[in-house]
């Protein structure tokens, strides 16, 4: 049972974290809520091959229904994290019926075209949205009725991280089910998975709004730990920077996705805290780095590391 | 060697003492700015401010050191920007919080002040509304309404009828073409068309002829600084608007001191409302700019960031004062309203109802130096201007 251990590791680094830094619960809830938005890429990209530079869109989406939906009267942190999910899967729906259509570069310029539409939807609807201001003034009603979204933001995390655990526990069913391993069939060779008489389409499709799902939770997430949406949410940079985060962790590993967002995040905040004003040079050198030393991700290089020791065990791999 | 320990024991307590009484304590101070990335100068401006007002003012208040900490939010990203809040009063147990460049992350911080017992003394976001989120919000910076209704009357008596309106579609440059359409038709003037251009707009000659097509006397133009700036003065210039005696006016933020020399000569004679122009004449200014360019390096990058910092500082100086170094956000809050003091820019005062600042609002025609470079020169003052914005609500 690799996979009740790996989500026995996910929760005890998740409490770790809340032991060891008390002080930085808002830092990792924002982790949190961005690992869920790595791990939507992951199941469309790491998965299914469809790379997308415009993931943001669906965490956007989830973002800005849950930031509505508060603003006018529904505050129930479960309700929101729902409305989050359902606005991102029907936002996934949209975008993986348009970026389908077309393959590689065209379908990338797609994702790109559709979160700068989302981006600019979201600014020119300032009623709704507040536009450039953001939307603020959401007051999340506290968990079950009794914990509150404060300013130590333990629950936000502990929320978070529940939320996390389930939605991956979820996710690593999804995978190994038929459909997931269609899914990577497609990844493969679709031509010969249509060949064997699988339709492509509706399938790279479930596993959009599948995706938009999990983006939409992270976006649900955002919203309500931080009380304000910002057009930076559904903005090309997160979407560029989610996706870098998955290249260092690794394309199709569940566990890639997560050790890419925490280790990408973590490295941004240690060095901009001791250096407010050229750290971003820290975060390159650490990319290159990573490309060079590991081209397919750290959870690659792990790979890489253990069959050698295995081989030079020689046991039986 | 346990009278050896017991000794160096007594001699450290002793030392500790005689330091404590010298200083008692040290009170940190949150700056939240953008410190890289492409709005870095802004950040560096906060910074230039924040040292220029130590180095003038000392780095103590009644006994209390100052440590400033710096942190950095290179974009508008609110959840980051709630992140590095919460990091800097939880863990770092800063009593005050300054700086911030945009809205949205102003926004995300006003929540957390009255659990935190925090002032957050805003250095530049300019929007309104931030004040009515929380009790505990001082501003020492200007409301993109307040800078530009001036400009309403000046177009008026200036005999200008029509005016064509040209604004970025986002949020401050929706607020300047409300706040400009108010003033100047409140003056006798009339708005004829109000053009809103994507953000990201690079080739205006469309927008001029749209301009020159409408028959106004002068355009209203709102931009971001930066790129799009230069490339609509350019434009203005260029397709022969300038020459056939449009007039151009806009709010001082296209203006400001570090874009003119990309700006050149294009930019002489432009017609700007403003609350700080780095030229302003008093002897305050003098010292301030002096101190912060040693503080930012080189006179060309000083712009109008660094006075709202300057006098953020200055505002949470005396709520040090006012709580003798006690953590009492309302008690601070309370002490800087009605204020007044005299500022690089001229007399300033924190309105005791909004906590924004009262200060003058400059007239200012970009003029060339005797030394070659173009600078801005303040030709007439809108004495002690409130903020219309929330002066309404």
């Amino acid at each position: 049972m690799p996979d009740l251990a790996g989500i026995v590791i996910i929760a005890a680094v998740g409490m770790a974290g809340y032991w060891l830094f008390p002080d930085n619960l808002a830092l990792l809830t924002r982790i949190v809520a961005v690992a869920l938005l790595v791990l939507s890429i992951d199941l469309v990209t790491g998965y299914c091959g469809v790379a997308t530079l415009g993931q943001a869109a669906l965490f956007g989406a989830g973002a800005y229904a849950a930031g509505i939906a508060c603003v006018n009267g529904m505050t129930e942190p479960l309700t929101l994290v729902l409305i989050g999910a359902v606005a991102g899967a029907v936002a996934g729906l949209l975008m993986g019926s348009v970026m389908l259509r077309a393959h590689g570069l065209a379908q990338l310029v797609l994702s790109i075209a559709i979160v700068q539409l989302f981006h600019e939807a979201a600014n020119k609807a300032s009623a709704y949205t507040g536009g450039s201001d953001g939307l603020s003034g959401l007051m999340v009603s506290p968990l079950f009725g009794v914990f509150a979204f404060d300013l130590w933001g333990k629950t936000a995390y502990l929320f978070g991280l529940s939320l996390l655990v389930f939605v991956f526990i979820a996710l690593k069913f999804v995978v190994s089910s038929p459909f997931g391993i269609l899914c990577r069939g497609i990844k493969e060779d679709p031509i010969r998975v249509r060949a064997m008489g699988a339709f492509v389409f509706p399938v790279l499709l479930k596993m959009f709004a599948i995706s938009g799902a999990v983006a939409g939770i992270g976006g649900a997430l955002a919203a309500i730990s931080t009380q304000v949406v910002g057009l930076d949410s559904v903005s090309f940079e997160l979407s560029a920077n989610a996706l870098v985060m998955l290249v260092l962790g690794g394309l199709g590993t569940l566990y890639g996705a997560l050790a890419g967002t925490v280790i990408f995040m973590g490295f941004e905040h240690m060095v901009s805290a001791i250096n407010p004003f050229h750290w971003m040079t820290m975060v390159g050198a650490l990319l290159i780095g990573v490309v060079l030393a590991a081209p397919s991700g750290l959870s690659g290089l792990l790979g890489t590391i253990s069959r050698a020791t295995t081989r030079g065990k020689g046991g039986r791999g | 060697m346990k009278a050896a320990k017991r000794i160096l024991g007594v001699a450290v307590g002793a030392l500790m003492l005689g330091a404590s009484s010298v200083a008692a304590d040290t009170i940190k101070v949150g700056i939240i700015g953008p410190f890289s990335g492409p709005f870095a100068l802004q950040g560096k401006n906060f910074q230039a401010g924040v040292e220029a007002y130590m180095a003038l003012n000392g780095k103590s208040v009644k006994g209390h050191d100052i440590e400033v900490i710096y942190r950095d939010l290179p974009a508008a990203n609110p959840a980051q920007s709630r992140a590095l809040a919460q990091e800097l009063v939880v863990k770092e147990k800063v009593q005050y919080l300054g700086g911030v460049y945009f809205t949205p992350d102003a926004m995300a911080i006003t929540p957390l002040l009255t659990q935190a017992n925090t002032p957050l003394v805003i250095f530049n976001a300019a929007t309104s509304a931030i004040m009515t989120q929380s009790p505990l919000v001082v501003r020492t910076s200007f409301t993109t309404a307040q800078t530009t209704t001036p400009l309403g009357k000046i177009a008026a008596e200036r005999g200008v009828k029509k005016v064509i309106s040209a604004v970025s579609d986002y949020g401050p440059g929706v607020d300047a073409e409300v706040a400009f359409k108010k003033a100047f038709e409140a003056a006798g003037g009339k708005v004829v068309e109000a053009i809103r251009m994507p953000l990201n707009t690079n080739d205006f000659s469309p927008i001029m002829q749209r301009v020159r097509d409408s028959g106004a006397d002068a355009v209203f133009a709102f931009l971001p600084s930066g790129p799009t700036t230069l490339g609509f003065v350019k434009a203005y210039n260029e397709t022969g608007l300038k020459q056939a005696g449009i007039k151009f006016f806009a709010p001082g933020d296209l203006t400001q001191e570090s874009d003119l020399p990309a700006l050149g000569d294009a930019a002489v004679g432009l017609l700007t409302t403003f609350h700080y122009a780095v030229s302003h004449d008093s002897p305050e200014n003098k010292r301030f700019v002096e101190a912060a360019t040693k503080a930012i390096g080189s006179a060309d990058q000083l712009s109008f960031p660094a006075v709202g910092a300057y006098d953020g500082m200055h505002v949470i100086y005396k709520m040090i004062e006012a709580t003798e170094g006690k953590q009492d956000a309302q008690k601070a809050v309370d002490a800087v309203k009605g204020l007044s003091w005299t500022s690089p820019r001229g007399p300033v005062s924190i309105d005791s109802e909004t906590r924004h600042i009262t200060e003058n609002i400059y007239l200012r025609e970009v003029v060339k130096g005797p030394d070659g470079k173009t600078y801005n020169k303040e030709i007439q003052t809108f004495p002690n201007q409130k903020d219309p914005g929330l002066a309404t609500q």
